[in-house]
């Protein structure tokens, strides 16, 4: 008994950090019905500024008030009143890629603004960190540790008091139903909206300052992880009742300690199992849980009442654009290639390589998403399951590394196929949420197996040999990459255009409707994921052969929520739209090398806010820009006389 | 024997007990009526035969096969169309494209390897298509974006889109909701001739009962879950116990 309070009592502050998000994640997702995924960017804010005004010289009371009364709701109201407001009553779709651009960008421009030096020892809020209060069951229990509880639990007590006896509270659970509704009752429903996000930033600001300090250093990859655990303790609560995701969040913090405790310590089941328990978790219960799944369909009764999105550009464009864009795209193509053996130096000729693998990975979330309106969060994990799999059977087998490619294509297509399983049940935001667990999974377990990715040390993957063709040098595996993408940008050309591509365009459309014409959405669904994860599998083992080693830090979890912004940024339902990502990618990438680090971040916060604008622009804004432009240039051949 | 033929179909949403015992059967070619106040279970009637919605007991027979147990697709290929109350339409899509895919989806053609191979692919207008597109006067906005089209269009849309599948039996949940009176009498109208050249059954949800005794010959009324009267349109609404349950008493 003792052993056992003395593994899960450090639990404690962790449980407590993970509580104070789940429940301000119930809160806005309850009310606003847009599922926060920028929360843990918002936690990371409030704990990065708190930082540098304590080691500014401020008193930390000074350094609170700065940064979670003052700084975290700023943030939350910004967010809501540029963003969430406008897309409340918008598909799942747009809301996650909207939250998404925030999570992503937040950090970097955090970091752009305050620099993105290492920030050791991140201070204490209240008790001194140092000093030992009190000992359980042979655990000391520090100032942190202590301070964290308690301030934890006070505010949630208030939270929950006001929640339940003030008119304000009884508001914002009316809000929930439906933000019109509350409107036609007389109610200023923005201001009940405002109060809500104030509240729910404060929390992830007050959860931001508590964690960090629990770490060694200040980074913001620890906030993603807090918010996975967060939506795991929220649905626990079936993202609506407050008290269980409270218990939830206290509940993994003590059971996450508890298996680093028991399990056998250096084994890679302690130092993956415990990280990946959330996401476990997680998955668990959005299969187990019948309640969670109709959750998902939850929207607003009066959401019909909303005039429809806008056509796309694509659908206005008329034939003649799209015709002349997709001349002019197989052209600008032919230009590159033989650009790129001509007179590109060399380094550019291998960053454009990579470009081209990922442009392949990029056609799965174009194939996917774009084409499917399927999300998924986890082409990274696909890309590396493609290039380990390449990897483990050439240096095991000898096989050629040409059928290692196609193999690791396979063998993520089949686990694309089980983690399609989920998707034939859940749909939207389970879904999403569903492959973010797998995708951290396979990141913290899965790839750190010598006989997968290998850890730290990774893997190594030769060029291709084909007979006395050789692929070693850069030009030649150029030519191969280039053949490989046009390769799979026709077999996804081929499904838009066939039978299956109208299939998923309708599906995209409505999923009621698309089975009420007799097309099996279960069948339709578990092709597109395997296709698409065939698709990352090929462009990974490509990526990998490229490199010549890739570790799982290649294809790490948060690089999944990088390529989905990209893509969307591009966009997300054209081929070409791929193509331009993955060379935007790896371009801006290149030339952001050549400036201070600090600007690096600028790439997350272009990406990011890309993104954002996914709500006017679903098309992808690039793309959008693009046709404009070209728009411009053929109505002034055509119309000379408009322009003099 | 009846085309469709649905026996004590009970359906509850948790304590709510949407359908309670109900019993349906429609004859080939014959045009049905289904009317009650809101929240009577008329859309739960239709998700039950249509299969979105499960039957906690009851059975439901098609050409006189079990299909309670089907899922929605596989009714579907049976010959089970269906319009919606909220138009569901398929976004970035136009008309021609929502008949095309349906028409597709009929012939079973959705292979992918075909797709892959090319085969897969629309080369020439496919006549059944542009026949109904003319039928229902939609050809002028055949190639138009979905959304840019207004709402009595997509009720047409959606016909189409099941029409086109040529099915036994054809669901229609409230086609005059969104329309202003001359879109319902032409809506009407365009449902007549429809059944003159194809024969097609119909079960029509609908409030304007103008537009019931139109197209339909006979209706069912469903109150609170419970079948509480069917017969002859006129018959029907003259009984007092619908008139008290669903049109309101004059006193």
């Amino acid at each position: 008994m003792t052993q056992f309070l003395s593994y899960a009592i450090p639990g404690l502050p962790y449980g407590c950090v993970f509580a104070l998000m789940a429940v301000g994640l119930v809160l806005t997702y309850q009310t606003s019905g847009v599922f926060n995924l920028a929360y843990g960017a918002q936690a990371y804010a409030s704990a990065l500024i708190f930082y540098v005004c304590v080691n500014a010289g401020w008193p930390s009371w000074a350094g609170f008030l700065a940064a979670v009364v003052v700084a975290a709701p700023l943030l939350g109201l910004a967010m809501d009143r540029f963003l969430y407001r406008f897309i409340r009553s918008a598909p799942v779709l747009v809301k996650l890629v909207s939250a998404l651009g925030m999570l992503i960008a937040i950090p970097s421009a955090l970091q752009l603004i305050f620099g993105s030096q290492e920030r050791l020892a991140p201070p204490s809020l209240w008790l001194p960190p140092d000093s030992v209060y009190f000992h359980v069951a042979g655990d000391a229990i520090n100032g942190t540790e202590l301070s964290t509880v308690i301030v934890t639990l006070a505010v949630v007590l208030l939270a929950s008091l006001m929640s339940h006896f003030t008119q304000i509270g009884l508001r914002m659970r009316a809000m929930a139903e439906s933000p019109r509704m509350v409107q036609l009752a007389g109610i200023n429903s923005e201001r009940v909206g405002v109060a809500i996000w104030v509240l729910s930033s404060f929390l992830a600001g007050l959860a931001g300052v508590l964690l960090a300090p629990l770490f060694a250093e200040l980074q913001a990859l620890n906030f993603t992880d807090l918010l996975v655990a967060a939506i795991a303790a929220a649905a626990l609560g079936s993202l609506t009742s407050l008290p269980l995701a409270f218990w939830g969040g206290i509940g993994l913090g003590v059971v996450q300690e508890l298996l680093g405790g028991y399990l056998p310590s250096g084994s890679v089941l302690s130092s993956g199992l415990r990280p990946a328990l959330p996401f476990a978790v997680l998955i668990v219960l959005l299969l187990a849980l019948p309640g969670l799944r109709e959750r998902w369909f939850h929207d607003d009764p009066l959401s019909a009442c909303d005039p429809p999105p806008p056509p796309m550009a694509a659908a206005i464009g008329g034939h003649g654009l799209e015709e002349l864009l997709r001349g002019g795209g197989w052209a600008v193509l032919a230009v590159f290639f033989v650009s790129c053996l001509t007179w590109v130096p060399g380094n550019w000729t291998f960053t454009l390589t990579q470009g081209l693998a990922y442009s392949i990975i990029f056609l799965s979330i174009v194939l996917l998403t774009g084409m499917s309106g399927q999300i998924s969060l986890c082409q990274a994990a696909f890309a590396g399951i493609g290039a380990f799999t390449c990897a483990q059977l050439v240096s095991h087998f000898g096989i050629s590394v040409f059928v290692g490619i196609v193999a690791g294509g396979a063998v993520a297509a089949v686990v694309g196929v089980v983690v399609a399983m989920p998707a034939l049940r859940l749909g939207g935001l389970a879904l999403a949420l569903a492959t973010l667990a797998f995708g951290l999974l396979a990141d913290n377990v899965g790839f750190q197996f010598p006989w997968s990715g290998n850890g730290d040390s990774g893997v190594n993957i030769p060029r291709p040999q084909l007979g006395s063709l050789n692929f070693t040098s850069g030009k030649a595996f150029f030519v191969l990459a280039f053949v490989l993408l046009i390769a799979c940008a026709a077999v996804v050309l081929a499904i838009r255009q066939g039978t299956t591509g109208r299939e998923l365009a309708a599906m995209r459309g409505s999923e009621l409707a698309a089975a009420s014409i007799g097309t099996n959405l279960a069948k339709l669904k578990i092709t597109v994921f395997a296709v698409a994860a065939a698709l990352a599998g090929v462009g990974g083992a490509l990526y990998g052969s490229l490199q010549g080693t890739v570790s799982p830090n290649d294809f790490n979890s948060f690089l999944s929520l990088v390529f989905m912004v990209v893509v969307v940024t591009t966009g997300v339902y054209t081929v070409q739209g791929a193509i331009q990502a993955g060379m935007a990618y790896v371009i801006l990438y290149q030339v952001l090398d050549y400036l201070p680090s600090e600007w690096r971040n600028l790439f997350p916060i272009l990406f990011g806010l890309g993104a954002v604008t996914y709500a006017l622009h679903p098309e992808g804004v690039v793309e959008w820009q693009k046709r404009r432009v070209v728009e411009i240039v053929v109505g002034w051949r055509k119309h000379p006389e408009a322009v003099g | 024997m009846a085309l469709v033929e649905g026996t004590g179909i009970s359906k509850r949403y948790g304590g709510i007990v949407a359908l309670d015992d109900v019993s349906v059967a429609i004859d080939r070619g014959e045009a049905v009526g289904l009317v009650g106040p809101n929240g009577a279970g008329k859309t739960t009637l239709f998700d039950c035969l249509n299969g979105v919605r499960h039957l906690d007991a009851g059975e439901i027979c098609f050409e006189g096969r079990r299909i309670d147990r089907l899922a929605v697709y596989e009714r579907a290929r049976l010959g089970i169309g269906r319009t919606f109350q909220r138009l569901e339409l398929f976004g970035g899509m136009s008309p021609r494209e929502h008949l095309m895919v349906a028409e597709r989806v009929h012939r079973a053609d959705g292979r992918l390897w075909k797709d892959l191979i090319g085969r897969g692919r629309a080369r020439a207008p496919v006549a059944r298509v542009e026949d109904l597109l003319v039928e229902l006067g939609l050809d002028e906005v055949a190639d138009d974006p979905i959304e840019s089209l207004s709402h009595g269009h997509g009720r047409l849309v959606e016909l189409g889109r099941a029409l086109v599948q040529d099915p036994l039996l054809l669901l229609l949940d409230e086609p005059s909701s969104g329309l202003d009176t001359r879109e319902a009498v032409g809506f009407a109208a365009v449902l007549l001739e429809v059944r003159a050249r194809r024969q097609t059954a119909m079960l029509l949800v609908e409030h304007d009962l103008d537009f019931v005794q139109r197209v339909v010959e006979r209706t069912y009324v469903l109150d609170f879950g419970k079948m509480i009267a069917s017969g002859r349109v006129d018959e029907v609404l003259a009984d007092p116990v619908v008139r008290r349950a669903y049109l309101g008493e004059v006193t």
